[in-house]
């Protein structure tokens, strides 16, 4: 107790509150404006902890770090442009909230979700850190490979009608992962022999590209043929969504916040892939799925309240272990090294008061940030009054600029330009982005963990079924594609009872 | 140039801004900010903000650090070579100048960089877990021969430095063949042995030192020629049964070739300062690496004689391809 109104007592002090405000704010910022990501954000405060005590320092980036996964969600439903990685599965149903005029209800329902998730995961964290570091532990490569191929099996369902031109869309985005340094072998692939592929594609730029470009040539191509604007007349008025609107998903939010603490926890996963695994485990759970995609407030629920715990879960291999499980708590661990706080079970036993204030920090950095959004939220939705062709030249600057600004790389630029266009093309072949988002966020972890495994087991595949999570992940994989294969097959004997023509559906699968 | 410096100052500072960038301009280096390339994240990247953020104070300019990650190297040192050798763009570099160009991935090699000062040394670190009952090297090599198992070592991906010590220990022990290297990335080595799913680590020492603290892991030696600071009871790799291992990694700010004479004595001495200041001391215990400054001339000879030693390890292991 006393420890605890130590670690209050310098948690609470002035500067350090004011450093996790402005934190907060810079990370909403940066993860509101598409292109801009927290973990650059994160990387460019660094340098100003140098001179800080402890306590601010780590406050000013817990709050960098939160605010901008929070933030995220804001371009990814007003604009349909994630604003961090993590935010993509959000924009599948929030963007189509704002494009029914539902806009500050999903920004509410995000902030509230991404709330509820940070706090979850605090909570784990607070009382069964080493409980969950024990269990994280258990997912080698071979458990983590069946985890993501389960996420895989699951998440194909996100994918439209066409099952052919989903597995196209699929292979485009696990291909275009696999350029650059491979980093188990340390051979290049897919470089054609130049140093400057070797960078490979940056998994933000990739997005920026996806989402951001066809949607700038679409709402310059309408302007031009003097469409009416689909979005003309968008409602702006900022109304928040009621608390007894939000109790409703609680429960969803509750065990989406799980799903995305017990991800966040294994290493060598993160955000994006916790916010997709919540997505499907929301549309999978859900009485009405054919509402998702179409904005389905679940839809925004699941992911938001998933990526913020993440960042609880994400702390506690940090914490107890060292292990950074992503780029933004590798920043945060050597912020803390430069303390002189070494994560690890020996900071548990001499720092206690500072893993205190570190709960503190946390909880602090989600008041601000909520703060932060609901204020901020009647000024996000003037947005939506800006002409759609002039919001595209402001989108494209920001977005060229992101690109940039993450690895300081005209190459980055270029490759949003060139990704982009094929993006483009690809909407107009009709063939589906999600399945491509999936495979580039899926695509590197899969490989790499598969591979790993197998040198583990010196090439025997026998790892993937000896251990008990394993075993039951690629099980439940294998019963959810084979349920898809049944459901399909079912459809075809239908079909061809009802003697429907089959030329009438050569290119779409027939669904049930 | 220091009279020079003092003139303009009292007399005629005014005057140099409006007339601007004339002859005592260029005596002036540097007049506006350097850049200074970073090629990792991490530590790496950290312990270069906080150098780039110490030189600013013995400089006229700021060092801004700019991070250009990828390709192991390759990609922030393709920069740094293009650029104008005037000094404005320096690299935070390290042996993965070596082991980037020996591994076909650089099409130049070290001497594209004119060498300004050697900054920090770290050690890389091997461990095992505290159950397994293996005190030193020549432990490890027993248990292995009698078991006839192999034994799996976690290490970063091949070719990466840490995967060259490994092999370096493994071919020292006369385990090359009854060894299994199983690559990984952002430094998840440490977890796989602690979870059992390794025989043993080689990582960076400050991975291992909270849990070699706590009891859990054994750090069973550094690669260096000494003991470190942070760690005096672990023995050097050499003292634990490798009579041959001994890798330290360098890191230090390099300039494109042809940088004037006159820019690097200015950036060498900023360097200087910056490495024997308090704060760098400081985190250098933290973050776990040794503050270890050597001149231009000195450094440079490093670079040449550990770039042979580099190539002649990856020639034995077949990595390397130029």
């Amino acid at each position: 107790m006393d420890m605890l109104l130590h670690a209050l007592a310098a948690s609470l002090a002035p500067e350090t509150v004011f450093a996790v405000a402005v934190g907060s704010l810079l990370g909403v910022l940066f993860g509101a404006i598409p292109g801009l990501t927290f973990t650059v954000a994160m990387a460019l405060v660094v340098p100003v902890t140098f001179s800080l005590p402890s306590e601010p320092a780590i406050g000013l980036l817990l709050g960098t770090y939160i605010g901008g996964m929070t933030g995220g969600s804001v371009s990814a439903i007003l604009i349909g442009i994630p604003g961090t990685p993590s935010a993509a599965a959000t924009v599948l149903d929030g963007y189509q909230m704002t494009r029914r005029g539902r806009a500050s209800i999903a920004l509410g329902t995000a902030v509230a979700a991404s709330a509820v998730g940070g706090f979850v995961s605090l909570v784990v964290m607070m009382v069964s850190v080493d409980l969950v570091a024990r269990l994280a532990m258990r997912f080698g490569p071979a458990e983590t490979f069946a985890l993501l191929l389960f996420g895989l099996s699951t998440i194909c369902g996100l994918s439209e009608k066409s099952f052919l031109r989903g597995l196209i869309a699929g292979v485009l985005g696990l291909m275009v992962m696999t350029i650059g340094i491979d980093a188990l072998d340390g051979v290049q692939r897919l470089t054609f022999g130049t140093v400057t592929l070797q960078q490979g594609v940056n998994l933000l730029v990739a997005m920026i590209a996806l989402f951001a470009v066809p949607h700038v040539i679409d709402a310059f191509v309408q302007y031009y043929r003097n469409e009416k604007q689909v979005d003309a007349g968008t409602d702006v008025r900022a109304e928040l969504p009621s608390p007894g609107e939000l109790l409703r998903h609680g429960w969803l939010m509750l065990r989406c916040s799980l799903i995305g603490t017990g991800v966040g926890a294994i290493p060598g996963t993160g955000g994006p892939i916790a916010a997709f695994l919540a997505y499907s485990h929301a549309r999978k759970s859900s009485r009405t799925p054919e509402r998702f995609g179409k904005g389905a407030i679940e839809g925004v629920v699941a992911p938001e309240s998933a990526n913020n715990a993440v960042t609880g879960g994400a702390m506690i291999p940090l914490l107890s272990l060292g292990i950074p499980g992503d780029p933004a708590t590798a920043i945060l661990l050597s912020a803390l090294l430069i303390h002189g706080l070494i994560p690890g079970p020996m900071l548990f036993i001499e720092h206690p008061d500072t893993i205190y204030g570190i709960y503190i920090l946390i909880i602090l950095a989600y008041v601000f940030v909520v703060a932060i959004q609901l204020l901020g939220i009647r000024f996000f939705v003037q947005l939506l009054r800006v002409p759609a062709h002039l919001l595209a030249v402001g989108i494209i600057v920001m977005c060229g600029y992101g690109a940039f600004s993450i690895r300081n790389s005209v190459f980055d630029v270029y490759s949003v330009a060139v990704l982009g266009l094929l993006a483009y093309g690809l909407i107009q072949a009709r063939i589906p982005l999600t399945p491509i988002i999936l495979g580039l966020v899926l695509g590197p972890a899969l490989e790499r963990e598969f591979r790993t495994a197998l040198i583990l087991s010196r090439g025997e595949a026998d790892i993937f079924i000896s251990s008990v999570p394993s075993a039951l992940f690629l099980g439940l994989a294998a019963l959810v594609v084979g349920g898809q294969i049944l459901r399909s097959l079912r459809g075809i004997l239908a079909a061809r009872k009802a003697e429907t023509p089959s030329h009438a559906s050569a290119d779409t699968e027939p669904r049930p | 140039m220091t009279r020079l410096t003092t003139t303009l100052a009292t007399g005629a500072a005014a005057l140099a801004l409006v007339v601007g960038q004339g002859t005592a301009a260029r005596a002036d280096y540097p007049e506006r900010p350097v850049e200074m390339t970073i090629l990792f994240g991490s530590t790496a990247q950290t312990i270069g903000q906080l150098l780039a953020e110490l030189m600013s104070q013995h400089l006229p300019q700021r060092v801004v650090p700019v991070s250009r990650p990828g390709g192991g190297g390759a990609v922030g040192y393709q920069y740094v070579q293009s650029q104008p050798a005037d000094g404005y763009n320096i690299v935070w570099n390290s042996n993965s100048i070596s082991t980037t160009f020996h591994g076909g991935n650089l099409p130049f090699d070290h001497t594209a960089f004119t060498p300004i000062a050697k900054i920090s040394e770290e050690v890389i670190a091997v461990a095992v877990r505290s159950d397994s009952g293996w005190e030193s090297l020549t432990d490890i090599a027993e248990a292995v021969k009698a078991s006839g198992q192999p034994l799996r070592v976690g290490a970063s991906g091949r070719g990466s430095f840490t995967h060259l010590a490994t092999e370096a220990v493994l071919a020292d022990l006369g385990l090359s063949e009854a060894a299994i290297h199983v690559p990984y990335d952002e430094g998840r080595a440490p977890v796989e042995l602690l979870a059992g799913r390794l025989d043993a680590a080689v990582q960076w020492p400050g991975q291992f030192v909270s849990h070699h603290q706590a009891g859990t892991l054994r750090i069973v030696c550094v690669s260096g020629a000494a003991r470190i600071p942070s760690l005096p009871d672990v023995p050097t790799c050499v003292e634990a049964g490798a009579p041959n291992m001994t890798m330290t990694m360098w890191r230090g700010l390099a300039a494109p070739a042809g940088t004037p004479a006159e820019v690097v004595t200015a950036l060498e001495a900023a360097a200087r300062a910056a490495v024997e200041s308090e704060a760098f001391r400081e985190a250098a215990g933290t973050i776990g690496f040794v503050p270890a400054f050597a001149d231009h001339a000195a450094f440079g000879e490093l670079i040449a004689r550990d770039d042979a030693l580099l190539a002649e390890l990856m020639e034995e292991l077949g990595l390397k391809q130029q």
